[in-house]
């Protein structure tokens, strides 16, 4: 395996990806860019014609939208779509029960943000008509000081809030919510939240956030996942993240089309990958499979829980029915001429 | 920077003979990474030649000069994506839709001295990019142009083959830059030498010193755009990182490197800076500490770029020999 | 693609209609902002906000424009210095768990390597074209990111809020001020404070003052100024590392987490004036202000306002606001 860095650049991803393919004999593209630089790798799978998985690029459009989706290019990550519709749904039962109409968005100001937080608060409304967006900030992503977006969204009163923020830019925004005494007020609903990364790194967590699961030890309950985690773990010295799981699941799809295929042809796993089903700790009943139309990962574990401040962080994960998020997900392709 | 005796026939000679080994060379040794490092050489070299046409030749230090690079991509992009243009076409849309900008963007900044000039054009650069992030249904945000550049036939040329867009990035090259060598030995380049090197006099000279420089950053915006092209067609989309500083800065640092005295120097500059690159994000994943340290080395140690450390080589030879001859024959 | 103009606020989405963007004409709610500022809580808690955003900029900045004034050098390396001033005091927090002990050491540590810096490289080119010297600190840029990871790792950290400040907020007229900033105003004013008093009546002060004037006549008054510009150039650096230390506790740290800073402290000192550090001081207050009040009424056009207010000083008063002309 022969491993580059693009410096977060795409034209430095596409270089890469090119030289790998020409001058490096590289038979397999396996890109863990994301936004910008996924896309330039995608363009160098079309023109080379190379088996290309992005274990990255939550973008949706890039599996979905015919005109972007290759035939040799396969996504092996979670999606925005099937996020917002799983997040939307969670939420609605929570808002029904707690009476939460007055709603609040923080979210990074940037496509991913943008996307996620549109599409989340539609499908609240959808399952829960009664929510209103009362007020929205958008931070630049990567600010430092999330003061004036705190204090801004405090003096609306909502009783409810989505913020899509991950990573470094949760830590601190939880940070700073914090001594503003903001997560007493709020209730905040956080998709990236349950990532052992953010989980784990800010001192003082609030109890009670929701949290859609990125990964977590818990979720699937089973005692392969945790066999999973405690394997990482042992050998890594950190829990797993988001994507450790994702570009396993990944290798474990094509360890299994390689079987199956008898082959390591770039041709030959692409025609097997297409629907292919493994066995995996991270599906939501045992089993992870490629959609043979997409080319895209589905029964992927998503759910939603809560979170306490010590281990296991967040204890219990409901897990969303996926027969909604395909009945919803196919509505929405319908709706943007995707199908 | 001492005049030399250029004539246009020896720069046509020049660049002939540089046309040719160029679209040789691919044929006498098939390396498609020679082929990309080329490419994007042509790219950077367009993009620092310009860059250099302000900061070299009229003294005005740009820190924006990135955002012509991102616009020409962008432009480019989406002409063809979504007028479904020629790639001519495309190119002179561009080309005039960057007119449009540099003149705008250079009627406001260029009223401003020195470091002024070069904060008010990050300003402009970082609105730029700020816009193209936020203007999503338009540029994809940070995403880029989504789903690829088209590549329609033109005059029987099929740009779907890679050696015909390679032909095309080379050409662009050599063209623009006889064109920029062109401005620069014309008497509107001498009187831009003039204006970096003494702007009052210039002006008692009867030079309309705004209208030269507005026409100067125009041209220089124009030639970074092309450059912006060349790497679209390559990587098949524009991304706002095109249109970030960090862009901007490499275009400085081709410069600098490269020797700001010199009209070839930015190409220089984009030759060593690119396999500078290429090489050490080969071995290692710790490119920032290598590139670092070997810029220090530059910067500190040369204190001017390659072709200007040459350059004054060579003059302190001919001085030297002159002297001799002057003491031989007294 | 528009969506619909809400009386609640700006793009609430269109439920099942077509695909739905922010247009850039959703950006204005004058309604919000009017109704803050008739309301005294919300005018408490949004010029806190600003003056919390501002002071903090203000530390910085001070560093970046002291530097410039006296040493004629633009520091790109500002953000790195508030980088390593952070990580130090991260650090040093891990090891002691006292966070006083960590902003000293931000500070100092910080202020010496500046000094190092200073001494060995920028030192070298003073005079020469400002692209040398914006390659020299951009090389340390380089060098630093990278070093910052491969100490501390590529994952990001987080402090904390020491236990003192751990408490419940104050309330004043209904408006919100964290105990934390609260304690970050007090001691940023009384650095700035501190500051202006070392200038104005020090005789290291007037010093400065001089060779930022006239560094020949200075010098011919027998001063050393190789020795004025690297107290200088450390003082500027110890800001830097000092806001970085002091932000810690609500900040995440991640190697490149001091080019905004940069940015934003570039915007104030030219707001306020090369090398007037009132000027900065004035300069970092209007920008937090901007910022507090700016994100209710034009949610996604503050970083475009900054920009817009950096051009319209450059272009009506290039010198800043409390800039010397030429």
């Amino acid at each position: 395996m022969v491993i580059r860095d693009s410096k977060g650049q795409p034209q430095e991803a596409a270089r890469v990806a090119r030289e790998l393919v020409n001058s490096d004999g590289c038979e397999i593209l396996y890109d863990a860019e994301a936004s910008s630089g996924g896309f330039a790798v995608h363009e160098v799978a079309k023109d080379l014609g190379v088996l290309c998985i992005h274990t990255n690029s939550e973008t949706s459009s890039l599996t979905a939208d015919p005109k972007i989706r290759i035939p040799n290019a396969f996504r092996v990550c979670r999606q925005g779509i099937h996020d917002s519709i799983a997040g939307g749904a969670y939420a609605a039962e929570i808002a029904k029960a707690k009476n939460l109409r007055n709603w609040a968005t923080c979210s990074p100001d940037y496509a991913y943000g943008r996307d996620s937080t549109q599409t989340f608060m539609e499908y609240l409304k959808h399952f829960y008509p009664e929510a209103e967006l009362k007020t929205e900030a958008w931070p630049k992503l990567f600010q430092p000081d999330y003061t004036e977006v705190i204090t801004k969204v405090i003096q609306a009163r909502p009783q409810a809030l989505y913020t899509c923020l991950w990573g470094g830019d949760l830590t601190s925004w939880i940070d700073q919510g914090n001594i503003y005494g903001m997560f007493s007020q709020i209730q905040v609903f956080a998709v990236n939240m349950a990532d052992y990364t953010a989980l784990t790194t800010v001192k003082n967590l609030p109890q009670g956030i929701h949290s859609g699961n990125r990964y977590i030890k818990t979720f699937p309950n089973t005692p392969q996942n945790a066999a999973w985690a405690d394997e990482y773990r042992s050998r890594y010295g950190e829990y797993p993240t988001n994507w450790s799981w994702q570009n396993a699941v990944g290798i474990h799809f094509l360890a299994a089309a390689a079987k199956k295929a008898n082959s390591v042809d770039g041709t030959k796993l692409e025609e097997v990958l297409r629907g292919l089903t493994i066995e995996s700790p991270f599906g939501t009943d045992g089993t992870v499979t490629i959609r043979a139309e997409d080319q895209t990962i589905v029964n992927y574990a998503i759910g939603w829980g809560t979170t306490i401040p010590q281990e296991p962080y967040v204890p219990e994960v409901k897990a969303i029915s996926w027969e909604t998020i395909f009945e919803l997900e196919t509505e929405w392709k319908k709706r943007n001429n995707y199908l | 920077m001492a005049p030399k005796q250029t004539t246009l026939s020896r720069d046509l000679l020049i660049a002939g003979v540089a046309l040719l080994v160029l679209l040789i060379l691919p044929v006498l040794w098939p390396s498609k990474a020679l082929s990309d490092l080329i490419i994007r050489v042509s790219a950077f070299s367009l993009f620092a030649t310009s860059l250099n046409l302000l900061v070299g030749y009229t003294g005005m230090v740009s820190f924006g000069h990135g955002m012509f690079f991102g616009f020409g991509a962008y432009c480019f992009g989406l002409s063809m994506q979504r007028l479904g243009v020629s790639i001519p076409t495309a190119l002179l849309l561009t080309i005039a839709l960057t007119a449009v900008l540099a003149a705008v963007v250079g009627a406001i900044s260029i009223r401003l001295k020195e470091i002024y000039f070069a904060f008010i054009t990050l300003a402009f650069q970082m609105l730029l990019h700020s816009l193209i992030i936020a203007w999503v249904p338009l540029t994809g945000g940070d995403q880029g142009l989504m789903g690829g550049i088209p590549r329609p036939e033109f005059l029987g040329i099929d740009f779907g083959l890679e050696s015909n867009r390679y032909a095309f990035s080379v050409i662009l090259m050599i063209v623009g830059l006889l064109a920029l060598r062109h401005v620069a030995e014309s008497p509107f380049g001498y009187t831009l030498r003039m204006i970096r090197d003494n702007p009052e006099r210039a002006s008692f000279l009867g030079v309309n010193v705004f209208r030269t420089k507005l026409t100067a950053f125009i041209i220089a915006g124009i030639f970074g755009a092309v450059g912006g092209v060349i790497m679209a067609m390559f990587v098949s989309g524009a991304y706002p990182e095109f249109a970030n500083w960090t862009m901007s800065g490499e275009g400085i640092f081709m410069v600098m490197l490269g020797g700001i005295s010199t009209f070839l120097g930015p190409t220089v500059g984009a030759v060593i800076l690119s396999l500078l690159n290429d090489l050490i994000t080969r071995r290692t994943e710790h490119h920032g500490i290598f590139l670092g340290v070997i810029i220090l080395v530059f910067a500190l140690g040369l204190r001017k770029g390659v072709t200007d450390f040459i350059a004054d080589w060579f003059q302190a030879r001919r001085e030297s020999a002159g002297a001799q001859l002057k003491g031989g024959r007294q | 693609m528009t969506g619909p103009r809400s009386s609640v606020g700006c793009g609430v989405p269109a439920l099942h209609g077509r695909r739905v963007y922010f247009s850039p004409r959703c950006n204005l709610d004058l309604a919000a902002l009017t109704d803050c500022f008739s309301s005294a809580s919300c005018i408490v808690t949004q010029t806190t906000s600003g003056l919390i955003i501002g002071l903090l900029l203000f530390l910085v900045a001070a560093g970046l424009t002291l530097i410039f004034g006296v040493l004629k050098v633009v520091n790109f390396t500002h953000g790195s210095f508030y980088m390593l001033g952070a990580y130090f005091a991260y650090t040093v927090n891990n090891l002691t768990n006292s966070y006083a002990l960590a902003v000293l050491a931000a500070a100092i540590g910080v202020g010496l390597f500046a000094l190092f810096f200073e001494r060995f490289f920028i030192s070298r080119v003073y005079g020469a074209n400002v692209l040398m010297q914006l390659l020299v600190c951009y090389a340390f840029i380089l060098i630093l990111d990278d070093a910052v990871k491969i100490i501390w790792g590529p994952e990001f950290k987080s402090m904390g809020m020491p236990d003192i400040f751990q408490a419940p907020p104050f309330f004043v007229a209904g408006g919100i001020i964290p105990v934390f900033y609260l304690f970050l105003i007090i001691v940023t004013l009384f650095i700035a404070v501190g500051l202006w008093l070392i200038i104005a009546y020090t005789r290291f002060g007037t010093i400065v003052r001089a060779a930022a004037v006239n560094p020949s006549m200075v010098s011919a008054l027998g001063i050393n100024t190789g020795l004025i510009y690297a107290a200088v150039f450390a003082i500027g650096g110890m800001l830097a590392g000092l806001a970085g230390g002091l932000a810690v506790p609500v900040r995440s740290l991640t190697a490149g987490m001091g080019f905004s800073i940069l940015i934003e402290s570039f915007i104030v000192t030219v707001i306020g004036g090369m090398g007037s550090i009132a000027g900065a001081l004035i300069g970092s207050i209007l920008i937090g202000l901007v910022r507090a009040f700016g994100s209710i009424g034009f949610p996604l056009f503050v970083e475009g306002l900054m920009f817009a207010l950096m051009a319209i000083i450059l272009i009506l008063k290039p010198s800043g606001l409390l800039g010397k002309e030429g």
